[in-house]
């Protein structure tokens, strides 16, 4: 019979992995974002043309993940749920805050913050097993985040919930990102800006795709790109990171050309 | 002729806009604030009015009454911590915000707070909401950093927003600042928000121009005034001429008389 086990101590922390070896960062890049930038509008015009949509279109990083067709709706937003409450509980993490008791917490955080929401209304529809199932699941999936994250250091500068948008194309086009914990300055010489984003599901090529996501956002945010990227998996404990440069960046700008393509059709 | 200038939020962009920022600008006299006080006292109001630049890009739209939100409590406990950080140096951003927190807590527990303050709201909540107002005032926090370290030209936190009470009109204006820096003898005002400009960004900053030029003893206006969304990567910029504060009051007068009419439909 096969058998898992976990070690109480992770041999490396998803902060450690962030922060890497300091003596080995490559100096700031702050050239490539126009080039990306003219990549992009290149690309959409050859999408779109002159044409003017009545509404934009709007590229999330969700946008890029492979969809998985779900005929529970019920399943469907209990892992919403699962995945805003985790990314709560991270978030009080990030900045030092002891959790103990994670959904309880992160449930009162989430209430505070989107008080008066029509999400808030949905989640109090929900009925006693559905809570107590999603109350197991965030209690369970904080605590592989808890011990896998490590400790966050402030002079690390960390920020969470880090919200980007770009519009392209005269607004037509608009790209939306939210990164869930950040660290590192934009302003110092050497690049130190490491982008975090923990999902409650197990990693695939959609995960991929949000990592240089989230890379090139937030280098067409600054116009620095960003020393690297990683995805964390609270399900599986795996933790995915890759150094940022112009190749992912590209590549990035393709994926998001072709979600592009693809919305262009319906329109 | 417009002085709105679009500029990508990098380092180098915020300087030469500080340092292109022109040599001269306009003063506001004892006529012009007559002047805007009779136009305020000509849009009758049951209420005291009180209105800002969210309120011109918004159109006069009515608004939900104001509730504490971590979201809106970032701004205030962020700019506080990075004060307490220019006076001590060896503080982190984290530690200046929950010493502030702290302070916050302490005066509601003294009992020196009033219902809908910010302390007092503070003092409500639970430990992991604190958390979060934290967390968010953290990152509101460095994301202010950020902006100041990038800055060749001295500068220091604001002392607070521009408030001005238009005389005899029962009417408040404020107007949003953070960062004011000093370029030789001109004054260069900075003001960073959260989310993407929109079209109406740029009346909206040429009316916190235009307070803050109301609410300075002089009516000397700031030589430039530029708004920053770090989320979106832009800034935008006006110029403190004569043309862009009349603008500027024009768009408030106007925001007054929309929500006056308003007010008439629904009494109707």
């Amino acid at each position: 019979m096969a058998m898992t086990i976990l070690a109480p101590n992770s041999p490396l922390s998803v902060v450690e992995a962030l922060r890497g070896d300091k003596t080995k960062r490559p100096v700031s890049d702050f050239s490539s974002a126009s080039g990306l930038r003219a990549q992009l509008e290149d690309g959409i015009y050859s999408i779109m043309g002159k044409a003017s949509p009545v509404s934009p279109l709007v590229v999330r990083s969700s946008s890029l993940r492979q969809s998985h067709p779900t005929s529970d709706i019920q399943q469907a937003s209990l892992s919403l749920f699962r995945g805003i409450l985790v990314t709560q509980v991270l978030r009080l993490l990030s900045i030092g805050i002891e959790v103990s008791d994670p959904f309880s917490e992160a449930l009162s955080a989430w209430r505070c913050e989107k008080s008066g929401t029509e999400i808030i209304r949905l989640f109090n529809q929900l009925d006693k097993d559905q809570v107590a199932r999603l109350e197991a699941d965030v209690n369970a999936h904080s605590s592989t985040l808890k011990r896998s994250l490590g400790t966050v250091n402030a002079a690390w500068s960390p920020r969470s919930c880090v919200r980007s948008s770009q519009r392209f194309a005269g607004g037509h086009v608009l790209l939306f990102d939210v990164i869930d914990l950040m660290v590192g300055s934009t302003v110092s010489e050497l690049a130190s800006v490491a982008l975090f984003d923990v999902t409650t599901s197990p990693l695939n090529a959609g995960a991929e795709r949000t990592m240089r996501y989230h890379a090139l956002l937030q280098t067409l945010k600054t116009s620095v790109v960003p020393l690297r990227t990683s995805i964390f998996s609270s399900a599986t404990s795996e933790l995915w990171t890759s150094d940022v440069d112009y190749e992912l960046l590209s590549r990035s700008v393709d994926e998001v050309l072709a979600v592009l393509s693809d919305m262009w059709k319906y329109v | 002729m417009s002085t709105l200038l679009h500029r990508r939020n990098t380092v180098r962009n915020v300087n030469e806009l500080v340092a292109s920022a022109p040599t001269t600008s306009s003063q506001l006299t004892n006529d012009h604030r007559a002047s805007l006080s009779a136009r305020f006292r000509a849009v009758n109001t049951s209420t005291h009015r009180r209105l800002d630049a969210w309120m011109v890009e918004q159109a006069g739209k009515p608004y939900d009454p104001f509730h504490w939100t971590p979201q809106i409590a970032r701004r205030v406990l962020g700019t506080n911590a990075l004060r307490r950080i220019n006076a001590r140096n060896d503080l982190s951003i984290s530690q200046a915000v929950r010493d502030e927190l702290a302070d916050h807590l302490l005066r509601s527990t003294a009992g020196y707070t009033q219902s809908g303050s910010l302390s007092y709201w503070l003092s409500g909540l639970s430990h992991a909401s604190l958390g979060l107002v934290c967390a968010e005032a953290v990152t509101w926090s460095t994301t202010t950093y950020e902006v100041l370290q990038g800055l060749e030209h001295p500068w220091q936190l604001a002392q607070s927003d521009a408030y001005y009470d238009v005389s005899a009109s029962r009417t408040s204006l404020r107007g949003r600042r953070d960062i004011v820096i000093k370029n030789d003898d001109q004054r260069v005002v900075l003001r960073l928000r959260a989310g993407s400009p929109g079209k109406s960004s740029g009346p909206g900053l040429r009316c916190d121009l235009t307070i803050d030029a109301l609410a300075s003893p002089t009516g000397t206006a700031a030589s430039r005034f530029i708004g920053v969304w770090p989320d979106a990567g832009v800034c935008l910029s006006v110029d403190g001429t004569m043309a862009d504060l009349r603008a500027g009051a024009r768009d408030l007068v106007r925001t007054a008389v929309v929500q006056q009419r308003g007010q008439m439909l629904k009494a109707a």
